[in-house]
């Protein structure tokens, strides 16, 4: 099951790369689809972030106690401050090791 | 044959910073991979075949929270789908080129080669060029990969050591610089909002149900704030210099 599902993940991956670069392709995308689809990825990681961030064994944490979510705020705030990837990726990760395993264990 | 060589090499060359800032990416990819259940082969072909860091780590995390199989594949159609813009920006300069070429610069066509690729500067495409920095990164991601898949099967509790929260935090460094309009923020909290609901009320459609709103809800917005815009005469200029 395992090596189907990634088969077809390859086989979409690719098709959706290479699928304009076909010469024998004749229509292209309307400029209202290429609209919608420019908020694919910004809406993809927020649907992801959030329930990571505040959902944890099926209830809402919001407390702020919750290393995922300070991580998360502190991810935020190093990469406006900084706009560098590496630096808050790895930044917000000490920081949230720090709360889990030492300040809030 | 000098000088295509000489080619690939300046675009390895030019692609090297993001090579090096994707590698904590691919060592999570394979580490996590190994977390969720996939063998140390299935982890590297994930890396090798799929190529694609955001569909990889999302379908992971799928995987990790039983979804189906048309789960997976409808969120990695969403995922990918931005690099059908890709493929349409560079159709010009890529489709003439022979089917081997094509092939090969559409498997390697990232987020990150699409940054390397001018699409609109008149010139024809410089193929070595644009191979070597292709290339270049799709080594450095899978011996990223490999990385993560050696140290990940051999630290056994690597995973409990906050990998989880890697994903929260590389992909919120991704987002926070995605978020240039109004329109954009509307479509995360959107988003952001429906997911957790749903993950709340346990709907394993959740995922894809706030994907879909956010696009929407970005895309109304973005309709809507134009309209008002168009309107009001003192809101015409600066609108115009935007859509320029």
């Amino acid at each position: 099951m395992i090596a189907l599902t990634l088969a077809a993940m390859a086989v979409v991956v690719f098709a959706s790369r290479y699928l304009f670069l076909e010469p024998r392709l004749p229509m292209e995308l309307g400029p209202k689809l290429r609209r919608l689809m420019g908020y694919a990825t910004p809406a993809v990681l927020s649907a992801v972030i959030a329930p990571m961030v505040l959902i944890h064994q099926g209830q809402l944490n919001s407390d702020w106690q919750n290393p995922y979510l300070i991580g998360a705020i502190a991810a935020v705030l190093i990469m406006l401050l900084s706009k560098n990837t590496l630096l808050s990726t790895v930044l917000s990760m000490l920081i949230f090791v720090a709360l889990k395993f030492w300040l809030f264990a | 044959m000098h000088s295509s060589k000489r080619e690939i090499w300046l675009g390895t060359l030019a692609m090297t910073p993001l090579s090096i800032a994707v590698a904590p990416w691919g060592f999570l990819v394979g580490a996590y991979a190994l977390e969720v259940g996939l063998s140390p082969l299935e982890a590297q072909s994930l890396s090798l075949f799929v190529f694609a860091g955001t569909s990889q780590l999302v379908a992971l995390g799928l995987m990790q929270a039983q979804a189906g199989f048309v789960a997976i594949m409808l969120t990695t159609l969403l995922i990918t789908s931005r690099h059908l813009l890709y493929s349409m920006a560079l159709r010009d300069k890529i489709s003439p080129l022979p089917a081997r070429w094509r092939y090969g610069l559409g498997f390697l066509l990232t987020d990150e080669l699409f940054v390397h690729t001018p699409s609109n500067d008149g010139k024809p495409l410089n193929r070595w060029y644009a191979l070597g920095a292709g290339l270049s990164f799709y080594i450095a991601w899978n011996l990223a990969t490999l990385l993560g898949i050696i140290a990940g099967s051999s630290i056994p509790n690597l995973t409990e050591l906050g990998l989880e929260f890697a994903v929260v935090a590389t992909f919120t460094a991704m987002l926070v610089p995605m978020i240039r309009s109004l329109a954009i923020a509307c479509c995360c909290a959107t988003a952001s909002t429906v997911a957790v609901l749903s993950a709340m009320l346990g709907w394993q459609a959740g995922l894809l149900l706030a994907i879909l709103s956010g696009m929407f809800a970005g895309y109304l917005w973005e309709q809507v704030s134009e309209y008002l815009q168009l309107k009001r005469p003192w809101g015409t200029p600066s609108n115009q210099e935007e859509q320029a």
